[in-house]
């Protein structure tokens, strides 16, 4: 049997037979989409209108915090490339779809607030602003992920930190927004160099778009692609990886291809959710939101949720993100009670949450042992 | 060697620093051939290895597969060229289940299109089908089917040497080395796993190269036998001749009086 094994490979051979019938595909392949966009026109329509403007924002919030989360889990919690640069690609998508709706909406339609109702003009332009954004900051992490390829450990964190900070210092040194359509039609190439983006006062004038939506469509989408690349071949590499670069490399994995895919995946979505968070009514986005701090408060999701866990991850990026408006009530003793709990859970749970697992192989194992 | 060499592999080297790992190495294995390589410890037997399999570049000399150049590949890349290994000291992907190990090596054969699986195309779902049937099929090889879907690191330790070469298996090789593979197992699993060897060539009909520490094992299935000491090989031929090859005897008992040391050094200042 195996003699034509050069010609082609045997793992091949019943591909082609093992291919589900088309509609079963199709439905498989779309269906998680359509309940992402279910879920969303449920939070938009069924929960944003009842509760509230505080626990809507708070929603928004917690809707952004898992699209960073989930997605700095795939380079950090698949591939095991450790980095602290996460808010850094954030903040670099933030700006670029900031300036793409703000200097757009001034050169299309003289004004730079928000432009048609619901699914007009200027929401598609959000939606184009915010893939935008995602791709500038997954530009970033494919030059982020080159030089990942030689740091391992300690060495990567601190290269992906400076990268923040350089990104942040680089937001610094821009120079004052254009604040009328006017003043933008006047404005000489010297008035671009560098570009007007707010410099340290941070960028604002931004319109409002970020709708809980779009949010949780994106948050959705953010999913179904790290759920994808996990229980797939991609997964499968990227976790060897982790596991033992010497090991993946001798089963034929390119590791070289694959940390940087990570990091361009990983870098994209970061860019969509700093994109989001520019839009959102009443934040004016400033180069600190490309700090470490940020980064680092990403990163405790990703830990507390358990490295590789996209649930147990998102379960931790909403935990976090509402935890300090419960806090509210003990006033100054906040950050202190937050940062008592997070020792706590990582001296109860070191594994994070769900450690490797996900929500659902709990239930199997319940199931397994109650039968 | 009538028939024209599967590996040729002619007057590879390393050093590190001033220290020459392996010098002036020489194999060529036919297909389907069974070959042992063997030497005292620290005598360069894994450095064989991971010059091989790219690792470690080679300084000098060139290594052919089916007429291919092998130098200056990364590691991933010859091993898409058709060399597997197993590693001395087991190197599983602990987290991973003992399926998924055995599918990530499989799966290099595959295509895997990354934005096919980020849509789930109908091509990529079959292609995870086909990739985890014949990893199934594959642990077969040594009953691990049982066992596929618990982590790695939770096997014992001999299942594991198992998985090990039921990994390399999958990347579909036509050379397997195989890095000590009876190390830890008592004289009934030796025998055992001298048997599964010569299987694993018959019926994947692959060329194997095997360092191992186990005389008796090395003797009974090898068909040719390179002793390594020191970096340098010393004796080169079927087992018959190496058992009685003074040099391996001096290299493994050490020598009987003081003029062999003598010797022995005179001549190892002389190779440098």
């Amino acid at each position: 049997m195996p003699s034509n094994a050069a010609h082609s490979p045997i793992v091949l051979r019943e591909a082609d037979a093992l291919r589900p019938p088309r509609g079963h595909a199709l439905l498989r392949g779309i269906g998680p989409l359509l309940i992402g966009v279910a879920i969303a026109a449920v939070m938009q329509w069924g929960v944003g209108p009842f509760v509230g403007t505080y626990v809507a924002r708070i929603l928004l919030d917690v809707g952004i915090a898992i699209i960073l989360a989930v997605s700095l889990n795939i380079v950090n919690g698949l591939a095991g490339q450790f980095s602290l640069g996460h808010a850094g690609f954030s903040a670099l998508g933030g700006y670029a779809a900031g300036s793409i709706t703000y200097y757009g909406s001034l050169i299309l339609w003289n004004s730079s607030v928000k432009h048609g109702g619901p699914f007009g003009a200027g929401e598609w332009l959000f939606v184009a602003a915010c893939l935008t954004g995602g791709l500038v900051a997954a530009g970033a992490g494919f030059i982020v992920g080159l030089p990942a390829l030689r740091l391992r450990g300690d060495y990567l964190a601190i290269a992906t930190l400076g990268f923040g900070e350089i990104v942040r210092v680089m937001l610094q040194q821009t120079g004052d927004v254009i604040y009328s359509a006017r003043a933008l039609e006047q404005a000489t190439v010297n008035d671009f160099f560098p570009p007007p983006l707010g410099g340290s006062l941070g960028f604002s004038g931004i319109p409002t778009y970020t709708s809980l939506f779009w949010v949780y469509l994106f948050c959705a989408v953010t999913i179904v692609v790290a759920q994808r690349l996990k229980f797939s071949a991609a997964g499968r590499a990227m976790v060897s990886i982790r596991e033992d670069e010497i090991a993946a490399q001798a089963m034929g994995v390119n590791i070289t291809k694959w940390k940087v895919r990570a990091f361009v995946i990983s870098a994209f979505f970061a860019g969509v959710a700093g994109a989001l968070f520019a839009h959102e009514s009443g934040v004016i986005i400033s180069p600190g939101d490309a700090g470490f701090q940020r980064s680092i408060e990403i990163v405790i999701m990703v830990v507390l949720g358990g490295k590789g866990s996209i649930t147990g991850v998102l379960l931790a990026a909403a935990i976090l993100s509402t935890l300090p408006e419960f806090l509210r009530d003990f006033a100054q003793y906040r950050m202190i009670i937050y940062a008592l709990l997070l020792i706590g859970m990582m001296l109860l749970r070191p594994q994070g949450l769900f450690g490797n697992h996900e929500i659902w192989d709990y239930f199997k194992r319940r199931r397994k042992s109650s039968s | 060697m009538s028939s024209a060499p599967l590996l040729a592999i002619n007057d590879i080297g390393i050093r590190f620093g001033g220290l020459a790992a392996v010098q002036d190495f020489f194999l060529h294995m036919p297909p389907r051939s069974l070959y042992g390589l063997i030497g005292p410890n620290g005598a360069g037997k894994t450095t064989v290895f991971n010059l091989i399999t790219g690792v470690y570049q080679t300084q000098t000399g060139a290594m052919l597969l089916e007429g291919q150049p092998l130098g200056g590949l990364p590691p991933h890349r010859i091993t898409s060229a058709g060399i597997a290994r197993t590693f001395q000291n087991i190197r599983l992907f602990g987290d991973l289940s003992v399926l998924d190990n055995v599918m990530l090596a499989c799966q290099l054969r595959a295509k895997n299109r990354i934005a096919g699986t980020l849509v789930r195309s109908r091509a990529s779902v079959g292609e995870e089908a086909a990739i985890r049937m014949r990893s199934l099929e594959l642990l077969d090889v040594f009953d691990l089917r049982a066992r596929a879907d618990e982590p790695a690191q939770s096997l014992p330790y001999g299942h594991q040497r198992q998985l090990e070469i039921v990994r390399a298996l999958a990347t579909e090789p036509k050379v397997l080395l195989l890095d000590e593979p009876a190390a830890g197992m008592n004289s009934g699993e030796k025998r055992q796993l001298a048997q599964t060897i010569r299987r694993i060539r018959d019926e994947f009909q692959l060329a194997i190269l095997l360092i191992e520490h186990d005389m008796e094992l090395v003797m009974e299935i090898c068909e040719r036998i390179t002793v390594l000491d020191h970096g340098v090989t010393i004796a080169s031929g079927p087992p018959e001749q190496i058992q009685c090859d003074p040099k391996v005897i001096e290299a493994y008992l050490g020598v009987a009086d003081d003029e062999g040391a003598e010797e022995q050094s005179s001549k190892g200042a002389e190779e440098k």
